[in-house]
Parts: C-alpha cells; sequence; structure tokens
C-alpha cells in the first residue's frame, strides 16, 4: 500500500468579486509515493506545489480526482492521525513557552497526556532544543523556530511526514541538522514528503522526486534514474595506451573533470549506443592489459536537470 | 474530544494574553473592590440609616425632594443596574474589539495549516474557537457580574437572583455579535471590517429601537423593510431593556429582542461554519 496516492487531480481557483475568472493550479495529477521514501516535490514557483500540499492536508479541495493517504481520503481526520506537518512559515502564539506550544499542539493532535510528558523533553533534547523549554517562543530564532515546528509534528509519531521549505532561512549549521534528522526518521520507517526549492538537499536525502510544472506533473522517480545521463558512464580505469584510443574506433574519450583521479588511474567517459557496445568496449579494454576500477552511469547534478526540464517544457 | 478541548485552551489562552483583556479583568477588580470596600451601607434592623461612598455621605438628600425613600433593595437594585449596564455596553463594545482579530488570525498563513493538518474536523475548530472566545468572555462577565452580586448580596442580605440572567444576556448577546465578527472574518479575513460591522449593527440597533415610532411613517415600501430589518438584525438596544429590568428584579414582559438576536446569531454561525468548511486555505 503506498503511503501517498493521488489519481487524476485537478484544480482551478476561482477568483475575482464574482468568481468568473480561474486559474488552473493542478491539471490532472497521478502520482504514488510508497512507505518509507523521502519524496521530493520540485518545481518553478506557480507549478502547483503548494496546491498539492495543501489537498494532501486538506486545506484546500480538489476539483476533481481523488487524493488518499495510506488508503483513507485524504484531509480526513482520520487520514491526518498519521501525518505530520511543517508549514513553510509556521507562527506559533508567542506567548507560549516551547514545551507549552508543544503540549498545546499536541493535544490538537490527539497525544494523551501521558505520553505527551514523556516525548516532549525527548524531542526537545533530540532537535536541540534542551534547555530551551521554558523560553518564550517569540524570542526563538528561525532556525529555533523551524526545530520547534519539526518537533511539534513528530509529537504524534507519524507514518508520514510533510515537510515545506523546512531548511528555509536556517543556517548550515541548522540546516545539516535537519537533514540528519530526515535521514534518521527514513531509518525508523517514516515517509517524508518534502516540498522545497534547495535542489542541494533534495539530492542529498531523497529516495524519488516529482517534478511539477505548470500544474502538471513532467517527471517522476528516484534521483539517480532521472539523473543519469543516458547512455553515458564514467569509467576510472589504469591508462589506456595511447595506441588504442587513436587508433580504434572505442566511443572513449578521456573524462572532461579531469583524466587523473589517482597516480596510476585515469577517468573516461564512454558512450555506448547500447549494452552489448558497452561490454564491447570493457572486452577490449581487459585484452589490452586496462585493469577496471569502476563504472557508473554519468549524473547531472540535480539542479542541472532540473533546468533542463523545465527549460524544455517551455 | 481531546484536540477540541485543545483548541478552547488555546484561544482561551490567546484572548487572555491580550492586554484588553487584562485591562476589563483589572476594571472588573477595581469595581469589585469599590463595592466591596468603598460603599458602606449602614442597616439598622434590616433597614438603610445610610449610605457612605469612599467616607462621604451619600443618600435621599442628595437626590432632591420628589426622589423616592431610599431603600435598601433600591440601594442594591441600582448598583446591580449600573454594573449591568456598563457589563452590557461597554464589556461587550470592548470584548469585542478585543476579540475581534482572533478568528482572522486563526485563518493566516502559518497558523491555519498548522491547526487544519491536526485529525480534528473543520466545524470542530470553529466550535472549539467559538467555545475559547465565548468562555473567556464568560469567565469575566460571572466575575464582574457574579462577584458584585454575591458582595452585594452579602453585604445588605438583599438576594435578587433575577440579577443573575443579565449575566447571562450578557454573555449571549456577546456570542450573537461575535457572530457578526466571525462572518466577516471567514469572508473577508479582515478584522476591522469586522469590527465596522459588528459596531454598525449596534448602531442600527438603536435605531430599530424606535421602531414603534419610525416604522409606522415610513409609507408602504420602507415600512415593511423597516420591519424586516426589526425582525433579522440583532436588537442589541432594546436588550439593554431586559438587562434593566432583570437588575431591577422585575419579571421581563418580551423576550422577544433577545431571541430574535439569537436566531440571527445562530444564523451567522451557520453560514459562518458553511463558508468555513467550504473554502480553500
Amino acid at each position: 500500500m503506498p503511503a501517498l496516492s493521488v489519481s487524476s487531480l485537478s484544480k482551478t481557483y476561482r477568483t475575482g468579486l464574482l468568481r468568473r475568472a480561474s486559474v488552473q493550479a493542478l491539471n490532472g495529477i497521478s502520482l504514488e509515493v510508497d512507505e518509507g521514501a523521502i519524496f521530493g516535490l520540485l518545481g518553478p514557483n506557480g507549478a502547483g506545489k503548494t496546491t498539492l500540499v495543501k489537498i494532501l492536508l486538506g486545506l484546500v479541495h480538489p476539483t476533481s480526482g481523488t487524493a488518499r493517504l495510506f488508503d483513507r481520503p485524504a484531509g480526513s481526520p482520520a487520514a491526518r492521525h498519521r501525518i505530520g506537518f511543517v508549514p513553510e512559515n509556521h507562527r506559533f502564539p508567542g506567548f507560549f513557552t516551547a514545551t507549552q506550544t508543544l503540549h498545546a499542539y499536541g493535544r490538537l493532535a490527539d497525544v494523551p497526556r501521558t505520553e505527551r510528558n514523556q516525548r516532549i523533553p525527548q524531542l526537545l533534547k533530540r532537535l536541540n532544543l534542551d534547555g530551551r523549554g521554558d523560553t518564550k517562543v517569540k524570542t526563538f530564532s528561525k532556525g529555533m523556530l523551524q526545530r520547534l515546528g519539526l518537533a511539534q509534528a513528530l509529537l504524534n509519531e507519524p507514518d508520514l511526514l510533510f515537510l515545506d521549505e523546512p531548511t528555509g532561512g536556517v543556517d548550515p549549521v541548522g540546516r545539516r541538522a535537519i537533514r540528519d534528522i530526515v535521514l534518521t526518521l527514513q531509518d525508523e520507517g517514516k515517509t517524508i514528503f518534502l516540498n522545497s526549492h534547495l535542489l542541494s538537499e533534495v539530492e542529498k536525502v531523497c529516495t524519488q522526486i516529482a517534478i511539477l510544472r505548470d500544474g502538471t506533473l513532467v517527471r517522476q522517480g528516484s534521483v539517480d534514474e532521472l539523473t543519469a545521463v543516458e547512455r553515458v558512464y564514467d569509467l576510472v580505469a589504469t591508462p589506456i595506451p595511447d595506441t588504442l584510443l587513436e587508433t580504434s574506433d572505442l566511443p572513449l574519450d578521456p573524462s572532461p573533470d579531469g583524466a587523473s583521479v589517482e597516480a596510476d588511474l585515469t577517468q573516461y567517459r564512454v558512450r555506448a549506443d547500447d549494452r552489448t557496445t558497452l561490454n564491447a568496449v570493457l572486452d577490449r579494454l581487459r585484452e589490452a592489459d586496462v585493469e577496471i576500477e569502476s563504472i557508473t552511469p554519468l549524473r547531472k547534478s540535480l539542479e542541472d536537470y532540473f533546468i533542463d526540464v523545465v527549460d524544455s517544457s517551455t | 474530544m481531546r484536540p477540541l478541548f485543545g483548541l478552547v485552551l488555546i484561544t482561551f489562552r490567546e484572548l487572555w494574553a491580550r492586554k484588553i483583556v487584562l485591562g476589563l479583568f483589572l476594571i472588573s477588580s477595581l469595581v469589585l473592590l469599590v463595592v466591596t470596600f468603598a460603599l458602606n451601607l449602614d442597616v439598622v434592623e434590616g433597614s438603610l440609616a445610610g449610605i457612605r461612598l469612599f467616607g462621604q455621605e451619600a443618600g435621599p438628600e442628595d437626590m432632591g425632594d420628589d426622589a423616592p425613600p431610599l431603600t435598601l433593595s433600591r440601594v442594591v437594585i441600582a448598583v446591580e443596574s449600573v454594573v449591568a449596564g456598563v457589563a452590557y455596553w461597554i464589556g461587550i463594545l470592548l470584548a469585542l474589539f478585543a476579540s475581534a482579530s482572533l478568528f482572522p488570525d486563526l485563518q493566516s498563513d502559518g497558523r491555519v495549516e498548522l491547526l487544519l493538518s491536526k485529525p480534528i474536523g473543520r466545524l470542530n475548530v470553529l466550535f472549539g474557537h467559538m467555545l475559547g472566545v465565548w468562555s473567556a468572555i464568560g469567565i469575566l462577565a460571572v466575575y464582574l457580574l457574579g462577584g458584585v452580586w454575591v458582595i452585594m448580596s452579602l453585604k445588605t442580605g438583599v438576594w435578587n437572583p433575577r440579577f443573575l440572567l443579565s449575566l447571562l444576556l450578557v454573555v449571549g448577546m456577546f456570542a450573537v455579535m461575535y457572530a457578526a465578527v466571525m462572518l466577516m472574518g471567514v469572508w473577508t479575513e479582515s478584522t476591522a471590517l469586522g469590527l465596522i460591522v459588528s459596531y454598525g449593527l449596534i448602531f442600527v440597533s438603536m435605531v430599530l429601537a424606535a421602531a414603534d415610532q419610525i416604522g409606522p411613517t415610513l409609507g408602504p415600501v420602507g415600512s415593511p423593510v423597516f420591519w424586516g430589518l426589526y425582525h433579522t438584525l440583532p436588537n442589541f438596544t432594546e436588550v439593554t431593556q431586559i438587562v434593566s429590568t432583570l437588575a431591577e428584579g422585575e419579571p421581563v414582559s418580551s423576550w422577544y429582542p433577545f431571541l430574535s438576536s439569537l436566531l440571527f446569531g445562530g444564523a451567522a454561525y451557520g453560514v459562518t461554519g458553511y463558508w468555513f468548511v467550504q473554502r480553500d486555505f
């Protein structure tokens, strides 16, 4: 059972005084997120990411299509029992201390007092907020607020966690801390739905991504699959004799990123149209006594891939 | 129930964190202190022998020759009437001012997402918010009006239980006027508009209170419209008369202004609930 499934989901906002103007925010989106995945939702501004997240949380009603969380209608209280959410710019009442805030929002999440009493100190410690439990929230920095937001989202021990720009405005140390927590949560079997513009962060933690553009899903898959350059490989091997490079028709070039990897190893780039060609290249190299250290599919950075996808869709 | 209770507590705490509510509490405490210590009633064999306010003599001689004799029950009624009238007009206006921004705040970015992502239905969110606001204002009203009633009754031995009904009227009419604030809040998310409309309704009720005099003079079109407004909008000003009657310990001849106001409040809350459930955030 997927943690989250969306089928033919569309949303049209009606605007204006007479609600005659319309904006199509989502256009027939279908996707699934497996349990235990860290899923990254990407897209330029106005692509419909926030609308999709809000529909999944029940904040926005879809115009058509269905969205389900753990096979329950998204937005129903039953579905929300199993989720946690950290909004991008969440605001807690400033007069509460951190502990009071967690008690208040834990109560809203239907967490009994005994469990709150047990979990709140643990969460404060886990999120580097121990010693801050009695501090008023209004004195917190952006990074501390983000971590407190994460703590309130984890208080009900959710199976699915939605994070909307969790590292926005957070310094590198704080970003690292949040990233480590996300990876730990994945180890605990939680599913993470990450909506972020920080592609380097997404690339580091996400196992699956989807790219939205103009309300349409344009790409979906694992980060490795999507960022792999088709049929191009990085080969690290002992130096290939010049005679072989110059005289043969091998689809092989010195790597543009710098040829020498270590003293006795060199990096090459192989372009093979199919698996047979790739294996033929490797056979020829072995015949020439070249020792192969590694061969890996060439990958773009997620940022390059994202820009390519968004540009190609225009 | 736990999430609903949680929302009541958050709303309650949020309202009490406002300085104006703290101010209302302090003013109420001051009134109670004045009634307790500054108002001295000399009672001899169950009759009023003299009144001293802040140590100064006050009594029939200050009220003119035509004034009826000042009895103990009249003093109690006078004090309770003044406090109830002030609580009704000033208290409700200030309470509306203090609470008007709560509902638009609840719906603001960064707040509403936190609330609606919890396992609590939207109607329960609305209900919890209403209960939180009502209970905060209710506690203030009980503190002031209940306190005055207890102190005056203990000091004089004159118990006027009908006065306690005025407490329900104060809280009830606040709830009615807060319905207008919430309706504007869910429609426009504007605190200012909510206040303008609720204060505007109070102003209109002053005109509607003279319905018997104004209605017949408006002609065949104006008159039905005027009476339609009279029966539809909250009769805030007319309810003052009921509060006053109750404070005087007299039976109320007609509860219609209060009941029609409650109907307005119920309808406004109903529409608010429908919009709150239907709208996107």
